[in-house]
Formats: C-alpha cells, sequence, structure tokens
C-alpha cells in the first residue's frame, strides 16, 4: 500500500483547498464571510463556469444554435455521466479505474436484443413493435444481469488481484473489457443490430426541441442519483464508504470489506447496463464494444474532471463534459474549422487540462 | 533482499564471491564446462537460424502475416521497455506505431522521398510523440497517466489520424515498400532485420548503465534519485527509446500492406499490445516476443485449424476471447506468463546454469507481472 502516497499527483497549484484556519470564525462566521470562504474554495469551478457562460454569449452574438447545442450536450452528458458514475463507484470502494465500465453495459444491452430477437440471430428487431412495458422488463433484466457480471468480476479477479498496483487491476479490467467484446464478437458478428428506445421522437420545451430519449436519459440519471445519495445515508450505504476509506478499521466494526466491495461493483454493473440500454438507444443501434468505443474515455474523463473517487463529481463532470463536447462540435461547424471529431480533441484537452492544473478534479477531496 | 548499499546503476557484483564486475562475469563463464558453452551456442544458432527460414518454408500467402508477427514483436520490445523496465503503464502504443506508420506513408508518397527517408521520419517522429508523453509522465503517474495514454490513443485514432491532408483521411495513405525489398519474402526479411535491430538495442540498453538506472527507477523513484540517479533523464531515455523502436516499427508496418489507414490503429489495438507484454511476461524480451508472435498468430491458427479438422471448437473470429482468457488467467494465477513457463530454458541459453544459483537475481530480471504505477 505504500503506493498510495505517490500515486496520486500532487495538486499542482499549492493555493488550492487552503483550509481556513482556526480564527475563532468558525461558527458564527457572517453571511458574506461564508460566501467569500465558499468563492475562495470553488473559485476555480467558478471560473471555469464564467467562461463557458461568456463562450455561449459570443456563440449566441455569432449565430450559432446554442438552444440545439445544449440539448445535444445534454444527451450525450447524460450517458458520461452514467459510465462516469459506475467508474466513481467502483474506484472508491476498491481503487480500482474500471476499463470493463463499458462492456458491462453493452453485454446486457446484447442479451436485450438476444431475447427481442427470440433467439434467432439472423432475425431483426423492428423498434416500433417494441411495448413499453416490455422495454421496462428487459431493462429491468438488464440491470440485473449486468449487475451480477460485475460482481462476477469482482469476486473472481479483482479480489484475487488485491494486493497488487492499481495498473495491474486496470489491466485486468482492460481484459474483462475485451473478452466481453469478443464474446459479442462471436455470437453477434461484428454488424450493427437496430435496438429500441423507451419513447422516440420529441417534445417541445421552453422553445428547445428535446429528443424523448435525452428526457429518458435525464431523468434515469436523476433518478439513479437520488437513488444514490439516499443509499449513503443508510446504515448499508455509510458501511460502503467506511470500508472505502478503511477496509481494515471498517472489519473491526465488523463490516466486511469483501461484501462491501462486492455491493459496490454490483451497484456499478447495474448503472452500466442502464447506460447500455439508454446508450445503444441513442444510436438506435448497437455494435460489439459499442459503450467501449464510443463513451468510455469520455466518462474517464468526464470521471477525472469531477474528482476520480467522488460520484457527485462524476455526475457533474459527465453533464459538464457533455456540454464543452457539443460545444466544440457546435464551434468547429459553425467558424467551418474542419477538425475531425472535436468532441475527442476537446475531452483530451479537458483531461490534460485537469491533470495539469487541478488534479483532484472540480469536487474531489484530498484522500 | 539482504540490506547491500550496490548502487543499482552499478554492474551487478557477486557478492559471495569478491571482484570486479569483470572478473565476476569471467567467474560465472568458467563455471560453464567447454561443451556447456558449445551446446547453448549450437542450440542458440539452430534456433536463429530456424526463426530465420522460417519465411522460406511457409506458404507464400502468409510471409505477410509472419511481417506482422516481426512487427508487433517490435512494439511489444518497444511498450516493454515502459512497463517492463521502467514501470509505466503505456495504452498509447497504437498511437506510437500510427504516428510512425502515417510519417513514413506521407514522406514516401507525397513527397516522394527515398525509402530511408521515410524511415528516418517515423523514428523522429515517434520519438516526439514519446517524448511529449514522457515530459507528461514525469508530473502525472499510475492510473493518471495510463488515463492519458488511453486518451491519447483516443485522440490520435479519432482526431490526429483524421486529418486529410496529412493521413489521407479514410481512404488511407499508401506506402510502397523500398525498390530492393518489393516482394513479400524480401521485406518480411526486412521485418526481421528490424526486430533484431530493436532486440539488440533492447539488450544493449538493459545491459547499460542507462538501463540499470531506469530500472532503479521503476522500484522506487525516490530511493533512485538518493543514489544520484538522474530521473528525468533516465525516464525521459526509456520513453525515447521505446518511442525510437515503436516509430521504426510503425515505417516498416506501413510498407506490409503498402497501405495505411486510421481504422488500424484503434486504442484496441493498444490493448493488443499490452495483452502481448503481460501474457509473454512484463520484463522478459523473448517472452514478450514470444507473446507479440502467439497472439498475431492465433486467429490464423485458430481458422487453420477449423478449415483442416472438422472437431475444431472455434475459428479465428474467437481468437481475441482466448486472448483475452489467456490475459486473465496470466494476471490472477500465473504472474510470470510465458517467460517463467521458459525460464529454465532462457537461463540456460543465456550463458548461464539452469539453476540460478543466487535465486533472485534470474535472467528475465522482471518484476513479476505487477504492472507497477
Amino acid at each position: 500500500m505504500s503506493a498510495s502516497t505517490t500515486d496520486r499527483p500532487a495538486p499542482l497549484e499549492a493555493e488550492v483547498d487552503v483550509p481556513p484556519t482556526g480564527d475563532g470564525s468558525g461558527d458564527r462566521a457572517g453571511l458574506s464571510d461564508r460566501l467569500s470562504r465558499s468563492v475562495a474554495e470553488h473559485r476555480v469551478g467558478l471560473i471555469w463556469s464564467g467562461a463557458v457562460v461568456v463562450l455561449a454569449a459570443a456563440m449566441i452574438a455569432a449565430g450559432m444554435d446554442v438552444g440545439a447545442m445544449l440539448v445535444n450536450g445534454l444527451g450525450a452528458g447524460a450517458i458520461y455521466a452514467m459510465v462516469a458514475l459506475g467508474i466513481a463507484l467502483v474506484y472508491r470502494a476498491t481503487r480500482v479505474l474500471n476499463f470493463a465500465q463499458g462492456e458491462l453495459g453493452t453485454m446486457p444491452a446484447f442479451v436485450v436484443v438476444l431475447i427481442l430477437l427470440g433467439g434467432d440471430l439472423d432475425g431483426f428487431v423492428d423498434p416500433a413493435q417494441v411495448s413499453f412495458g416490455q422495454m421496462l422488463a428487459l431493462t429491468g433484466l438488464a440491470v440485473v444481469i449486468g449487475a451480477s457480471m460485475a460482481v462476477a468480476v469482482n469476486l473472481f479477479i479483482i479480489q484475487r488481484l488485491a494486493d497488487s498496483s492499481p495498473v495491474t487491476s486496470l489491466v485486468a479490467t482492460a481484459g474483462v473489457a475485451l473478452l466481453l467484446i469478443g464474446v459479442q464478437v462471436v455470437a453477434f458478428d461484428l454488424q450493427s443490430r437496430t435496438f429500441p428506445q423507451f419513447f422516440s421522437g420529441s417534445i417541445r420545451i421552453l422553445g428547445l426541441r428535446f429528443p424523448s430519449h435525452t428526457l429518458v436519459i435525464a431523468c434515469v440519471l436523476a433518478v439513479a442519483s437520488v437513488l444514490l445519495v439516499g443509499l449513503f445515508r443508510t446504515r448499508l450505504g455509510v458501511a460502503l464508504l467506511a470500508s472505502a476509506q478503511d477496509p481494515f478499521a471498517a472489519e473491526l466494526h465488523g463490516v466486511s470489506a469483501k461484501a462491501m466491495s462486492s455491493l459496490a461493483w454490483g451497484i456499478a454493473g447495474g448503472l452500466a447496463a442502464l447506460g447500455g440500454v439508454l446508450g445503444a438507444g441513442v444510436f438506435e443501434g448497437i455494435t460489439p464494444g459499442l459503450m467501449t468505443t464510443t463513451f468510455l474515455v469520455h466518462a474517464f474523463t468526464a470521471a477525472v474532471l469531477g474528482g476520480i473517487g467522488s460520484p457527485a463529481g462524476a455526475v457533474a463532470g459527465g453533464l459538464l463534459l457533455g456540454q464543452v463536447s457539443a460545444m466544440a462540435n457546435t464551434t468547429t461547424v459553425g467558424l467551418g474549422i474542419s477538425v475531425p471529431n472535436a468532441p475527442t480533441l476537446a475531452a483530451f484537452v479537458v483531461l490534460l487540462l485537469v491533470l495539469g492544473f487541478r488534479p483532484l478534479g472540480l469536487l474531489g477531496k484530498e484522500a | 533482499m539482504s540490506a547491500t548499499t550496490v548502487r543499482p546503476s552499478a554492474a551487478p557484483r557477486d557478492l559471495g564471491a569478491a571482484g570486479t564486475p569483470r572478473a565476476n562475469v569471467e567467474a560465472q563463464s568458467e563455471r560453464l564446462t567447454t561443451g556447456g558453452v558449445a551446446a547453448r551456442t549450437a542450440v542458440l544458432a539452430l534456433a536463429l537460424g530456424a526463426v530465420g527460414v522460417i519465411p522460406l518454408l511457409v506458404a507464400p500467402l502468409t510471409r505477410n502475416l509472419l511481417a506482422t508477427t516481426a512487427v508487433y514483436g517490435m512494439v511489444a520490445l518497444s511498450l516493454n521497455v515502459l512497463v517492463g523496465y521502467t514501470g509505466q503503464v503505456s495504452l498509447g502504443h497504437s498511437a506510437f506505431l500510427g504516428v510512425g506508420a502515417f510519417g513514413a506513408g506521407f514522406v514516401l508518397t507525397q513527397l516522394a522521398l527515398p525509402w530511408f527517408v521515410g524511415v528516418a521520419v517515423a523514428v523522429v517522429l515517434g520519438v516526439a510523440i514519446a517524448a511529449l508523453l514522457g515530459i507528461v509522465a514525469l508530473r502525472v503517474r499510475g492510473l493518471y497517466l495510463a488515463l492519458v495514454t488511453l486518451a491519447l490513443a483516443v485522440f490520435a485514432e479519432r482526431v490526429l489520424f483524421g486529418i486529410e491532408p496529412l493521413t489521407g483521411g479514410g481512404a488511407g495513405q499508401t506506402a510502397a515498400r523500398p525498390a530492393w525489398a518489393t516482394g513479400d519474402l524480401a521485406y518480411a526479411y526486412v521485418c526481421f532485420a528490424g526486430l533484431a535491430f530493436a532486440w539488440l538495442l533492447d539488450w544493449r540498453l538493459t545491459a547499460s548503465k542507462a538501463g540499470r538506472a531506469i530500472r532503479a527507477l521503476r522500484d522506487s523513484e525516490r530511493v533512485a534519485a538518493s543514489w544520484g540517479i538522474d530521473v528525468t533523464r533516465y525516464k525521459l531515455l526509456a520513453f525515447v527509446t521505446s518511442g525510437a523502436m515503436a516509430g521504426l516499427a510503425g515505417a516498416l508496418f506501413a510498407s506490409i500492406t503498402e497501405i495505411v489507414s486510421p481504422i488500424t490503429f484503434s486504442f484496441m489495438l493498444s490493448l493488443s499490445f499490452l495483452m502481448m507484454v503481460v501474457v509473454g511476461g512484463i520484463g522478459s524480451r523473448v517472452g514478450v516476443v514470444l507473446g507479440a508472435a502467439l497472439y498475431t498468430a492465433l486467429p490464423f491458427i485458430l481458422d487453420a485449424g477449423a478449415a483442416r479438422y472438422g472437431w475444431f471448437p472455434v475459428d479465428g473470429s474467437a481468437a481475441q476471447v482466448i486472448g483475452a482468457l489467456l490475459l486473465l488467467l496470466v494476471l490472477v494465477r500465473f504472474p510470470g506468463g510465458l517467460a517463467q513457463l521458459f525460464a529454465p530454458l532462457i537461463r540456460w541459453c543465456s550463458f548461464k546454469p539452469m539453476r540460478s544459483r543466487h535465486g533472485a537475481a534470474s535472467a528475465t530480471a522482471g518484476g513479476g507481472s505487477d504492472v507497477r504505477p
């Protein structure tokens, strides 16, 4: 465990997050005092948000469709956030960066396809034929499958590598991802298959045209986040947090660290499955390795942006990164600059900036 | 681990028998009988000869596969310099390879310069991108470095290799073979020569003071620094060496099919390279090249099996499943990989007694499969 001290890059800005020293103003601090302290603490976030607002204003002035950009950003960002949430949870509980988080979602989504096809792999799923109730039941099944796969990965691989370095575990989860993609290729070939959405079409809210699917994703993300916040307030959730913070001390208090890590992996697997079903819905189609190739790197970036072990940070980071990606897209298209795949470029730049200037992320805390 | 105070960058000394390093080497060779030396030389020559005649023996259509195997062997050696010796993980080797390949392609096709210029440019580009990553690695460590390298691979795949004037976009960039090696057989030998060069480079690196310094960094940067090892310099040296090997491999790779397309250098390819190194045996030259050969040939072996025998359960499409299972098996159960499996043989072939007299000081000098942060 000696690595834990050298693992994390030290904050490069010395002035970040300096805790206020006891000067007697502790509890009785005035509103303005507390406000200024909170501003000082969240300076970086505020500067970022300010920059984003200024940019958005400039874009409106340049005649770009900022409304559509926000909607697109929400759609992508909510998926990033969902995958990043699972990554953050697993990282918090077991200190493992889960490369298989995407594939733990694609696999259950493929099981959904298999059931919709009735086992006939040469068939074709007509999204219009799939009812809402059917879709709901299948999503539930996908969540169960995703959760059990994740628990199995934890028990059979991650726990056995508990004594090795975090990078070894990362390589192992990458192996799991490759394994799952390989199984998908063998079973379903490399072709793309149609995938149903919960609701198709779009809704107009406040003058903006929202695809219904985007709203579904946003709602699921909101519900999942609220449930997680609720979980962390129960005895079970506190036990989970305790064993993440100090497995040894938690064991002394009768918490099984192994069970807690499986719980975290299980929840993450469920989230991955939700992400898989909804992510495949975004494209209305699914190919082997979909979540890994499309969302995983963005989700990692989102998790780092938010502060890698922080679930709230992951959600914030995902939503923010979605907006940044959409903005990169709209700006380059609007200005007529031909950049191949601007969102990927934006994500890469964001990752480098965060690691260079604020390695703890937006909401990360010194562990 | 006895409490010695030998600097890791000093040549290894036999602590039991006093004497200078050179005397020690002589003392060790003296333990072998003349027959032993002769036997080892004969076996090595035979093995080398056997590898050398493989391109002549195989069906003409599989010669390009051999060339690819040699190139992937070079990439595995290059990745091994980082993962095995320096303890820095890289998920960005597909980008290194791609930069070399596209650099060579651009020079050969767009600028119409001679083949060797293309190779030189590829090496320079490989060194440049690796040096940049090395600078990042001076500040960013462990999992964060893994993420940066992953993001670099994805960035290269989707942004860099998509810039049409440089890479030809989706259509790809042509890269002709040198005029003196246009045939598949001749070009396979060119790739074999590249692998041999990378092997020699790696061998000289590990045998030198720099190699020992780099391995000392892997174990602990602070301890290494306290012994007077310039951490910055040697870490960058490791990245640059790795980048040069990968750039060279990229130039050779470009001309195998004579067309380079961005889709080849997906970030998943980086994972395949990592699989080769881990399954082959982290830190072992022989191991990682064997791993590369295994992973490159596996789909074709399976395909051939499926075509020839009715009972064969899988075909080439299952190669990734088998490869990933092997990776997990190695990580969980068998940390030394293929190199550990052949450890006595590898020791014997390095002109040492088959069993190590000093236990830990093994020929493979690896740290098990622990991919250190």
